[in-house]
């Protein structure tokens, strides 16, 4: 028989939004039956369904559980539940659809389980402070993500992230996944619904599951924290504590005399707070310095003082998550919360040092105290401002969505270059208005007043211009003038040097008219943007044309060396082959018998 | 804090030096001459940055082509006119970047256009000199084919 014993407690919560809890949930010590269960189904059917599976399994369990293995008993009193919630939901049209997610451990002795689960809710373990997750979601996102066919990110934005792949209710029959477990002393386990994990990040949850309060505040706290991240949803949670977490007696001790020795300094903190200027934060506007000094350091010392005592820091997060949601609402930034946390950290310091004079080690225990509340203040301030920029981020991409459903998708995307370097058109958000239009014609007639009758070039690189900025998607406009702009000229500095005066000419008379015309400058900037982006279009492809055109030359010199390098190696050869001749003659001339008449050369002596 | 020194601050998202690194980005040569001309801006002609030119020519001579060079510049001031719709709050001001951008832009495309005109003159020129060695090469052949022929017979 193993002596762990267990401390368990249930909490459940309808949260903020919801009007009525569609969660349900079993703490049965006397059967070693724990489950949560989140119904779901319009028309108060997810409630229905929850409580009907939630009977169901508790009358199963305590019938059979005697005589049946645990596995089996837990596959059948899923599947009846199933089965039961399945039957009602066909009997009635109004229920129709309803289902419930379940999470159940069961204890076969104070340290082995048996954990099933069905849908998202979820199983979690604490051990030697570090939190598991012991079920993965039934969500089609989570076995899409199993299957290696979504990564982690692609399944956070998923449109399908909340949609189950299993649940209670769907069908006469449920197929749970199990786990066999055996918990050691001091471990924790946690069943909850998607209530608490959708609402409080992972590592909130850890730090207060590794606290070394009863699981009945441990529940409490989690349950406070969902409903602090925003309370979307239905929250229960079950805390099954395995065994006393050993704290040793004379650490009890020192804890309480730390938060004894903190709380006796109370003063000394708020006089030190005060010297530091505290009343003088834009925070504290609103207050007179007094009220600064009670209100804002004097909270945050009694903050100090309880987590001090309980060796929590729920405390702390809440005071600095009420500080800093007050601040943001109020339109405040982040510079003056920072610079008060940093103030009343040095505030903080200055009683720490007090202490040391007299006791050492309890002013090293103070100490940590301080340094663990304020990193928690640090961490409490940067999830609300992470929150607030979700909802901002969410906005955006809100926003982003709109205006991209506005434009033609066939524009955005014309991968059609018919010129040497000329770019593909690219997206065009600001589709032209007619005011726009209308002014862009209008200032492209002033330029070519500007430049006047006598610059021809000037005046076709304003029409050149004109055309492309009316037309900016069309990449083969912009090609096309471009070689009308071109025409034929030398591919030298005096052909092609006018070609780009005409461009600076061109592009500076629009300026110039632009600058004239005045009116509405959100106009005149369009303009400018579509006249910049025309004339960009227009100098690429330009240049992309003289490139083109000195392509060949460059051929013509390769292929002009390859044809000298063969001849080269032809004259090699053959000087190769005469001196071998001459070779063999010279031989030859030392037999004068065999002496042949040695060819004569043209000219040479006869 | 002048136009040019605001615009300086938006260098790293033009250049997007956190994705390529902030040694040497691609358009680093462009995205610094818009600055320079913003901070000359009403003082400088047009196409005479003779930096802009340098930098240029040690791209081409490096192996760079005039297709990424353009490309570089295309994208930095794409960039550029998105970053400015956002930061400057003064249409005014965004007009005066983008004027400065179109007259960079056209400075670039004309470097480069010369640059592909002097190596054109160049290469002519090396093609002339091809043409007298292979003119001379083909004379000293039919000396060697004739005296070969000679060896032939004797």
């Amino acid at each position: 028989m193993s002596a762990i014993v267990l401390k368990t407690h249930g909490m459940t919560h309808v949260g903020k939004v919801r009007e009525a809890n569609e969660d349900a949930m079993i703490v049965d010590p006397r059967w070693g039956l724990y489950a949560v269960l989140d119904g779901m189904g319009g028309a108060m059917a997810g409630d229905v369904a929850s409580n009907r599976a939630r009977d169901v399994i508790h009358e199963y369990v305590r019938a059979k559980k005697k005589t049946l293995e645990p596995r089996a008993l837990l596959e059948a009193a899923i599947t009846a539940a199933s089965s039961a919630v399945h039957g009602e939901a066909q009997a009635r049209r109004d229920r129709q659809g309803m289902g419930t997610t379940l999470v159940m451990a069961l204890f076969v002795d104070d340290n082995k389980a048996w954990v099933a689960h069905v849908g998202d809710s979820r199983a979690y373990l604490l051990r030697d402070g570090r939190l598991t997750q012991l079920t993965r979601d039934h969500t089609v996102v989570a076995e899409l993500m199993a299957q290696g066919a979504l990564s982690p990110a692609e399944a956070e934005n998923h449109a399908y992230k909340n949609v189950l792949s299993r649940n209670l209710g769907a069908k006469a029959e449920a197929r749970p996944d199990l786990l066999e477990l055996e918990l050691v002393a001091g471990d924790r386990l946690m069943l909850c619904s998607d209530g608490l994990y959708g609402y409080a990040s992972t590592d909130a949850i850890q730090y207060l599951m590794g606290s070394t309060d009863a699981p009945e505040q441990v529940s409490r706290d989690l349950v406070d924290l969902a409903l602090r991240g925003g309370g979307g949803d239905n929250v229960t949670v079950i805390v099954v504590e395995a065994g006393a977490q050993a704290v040793p007696r004379a650490t009890q001790l020192l804890r309480t005399s730390g938060a004894v020795a903190w709380w006796a300094r109370r003063q000394a903190f708020l006089g030190a707070a005060r010297e530091r200027g505290l009343a003088r934060s834009p925070i504290c506007a609103v207050l007179s310095p007094d009220e600064a000094i009670d209100i804002v350091a004097g909270n945050l010392a009694e903050a100090i003082f309880h987590d001090l005592e309980k060796s929590t820091g729920v405390n702390v997060w809440t005071y600095a998550e009420n500080l800093a949601h007050g601040w943001f609402d109020q339109g405040g930034a982040w510079a003056p919360l920072a610079e008060m946390l940093d103030l009343l950290v040095g505030a903080a310091h200055a009683v720490v040092v007090a202490i040391a004079h007299e006791d050492q080690a309890l002013a090293l225990l103070v100490e940590t105290a301080v340094q663990r509340a304020f990193t928690t203040a640090e961490m409490a301030v940067g999830g609300v401002l992470a929150e607030r920029l979700r909802v901002t981020e969410g906005e955006l991409i809100k926003a982003h969505t709109l205006v991209q459903t506005s434009v033609d998708e066939s524009a955005r995307f014309q991968e059609t270059p018919t010129i040497p370097f000329m770019p593909a058109a690219r997206p065009v958000a600001d589709l032209a208005s007619p005011e726009v239009r209308a002014h862009l014609q209008a200032v492209a007639q002033a330029a070519r007043g500007v430049v006047g009758t006598g610059r021809v070039p000037a005046r076709n690189v304003i029409d050149a211009i004109e055309r492309a900025a009316l037309d900016p998607v069309n990449a083969t406009g912009s090609a096309i003038q471009a070689r009308e702009l071109y025409g034929v000229r030398a591919l030298e500095e005096s052909g092609v040097s006018p070609l780009f005066d005409a461009l600076d000419q061109g592009r500076a008379a629009f300026v110039t008219a632009l600058r004239r015309a005045g009116g509405d400058p959100q106009i005149a900037v369009a303009v400018m943007r579509r006249v910049a982006s025309a004339q960009l279009a227009l100098a690429a492809a330009l240049a992309g044309l003289v490139v083109e055109g000195a392509a060949p030359i460059s051929e013509r010199l390769r292929e002009a060396t390859r044809e000298t390098a063969s001849l080269r190696a032809e004259v090699a050869s053959n000087e190769a082959r005469l001196a071998d001749l001459e070779r063999q003659y010279a031989t030859r001339a030392a037999k004068p018998s065999m002496l042949p008449r040695l060819p004569r050369k043209p000219g040479g002596p006869s | 804090m002048s136009l040019a020194d605001r615009v300086m601050v938006l260098r790293d998202e033009v250049l997007d030096t956190v994705e390529r690194g902030d040694g040497d980005p691609p358009g680093t040569d462009v995205f610094d001459a818009i600055v320079r001309a913003l901070a000359a801006h009403g003082e400088t002609a047009p196409g005479l940055d003779l930096t802009l030119h340098d930098a240029i020519a040690r791209r081409l001579a490096w192996g760079d082509t005039e297709e990424v060079l353009l490309a570089d510049a295309d994208q930095v001031v794409h960039r550029l006119a998105r970053a400015v719709e956002r930061a400057l709050r003064d249409p005014l001001e965004e007009m005066v970047v983008l004027e400065v951008a179109a007259e960079v832009t056209t400075a670039v495309a004309r470097i480069v256009a010369l640059a592909a005109v002097g190596r054109a003159q160049r290469d002519r020129a090396a093609r002339s000199r091809e043409e007298l060695a292979q003119k001379r090469l083909r004379e000293a052949l039919a000396e060697q084919r004739a005296t070969l022929i000679r060896f032939d017979r004797g």
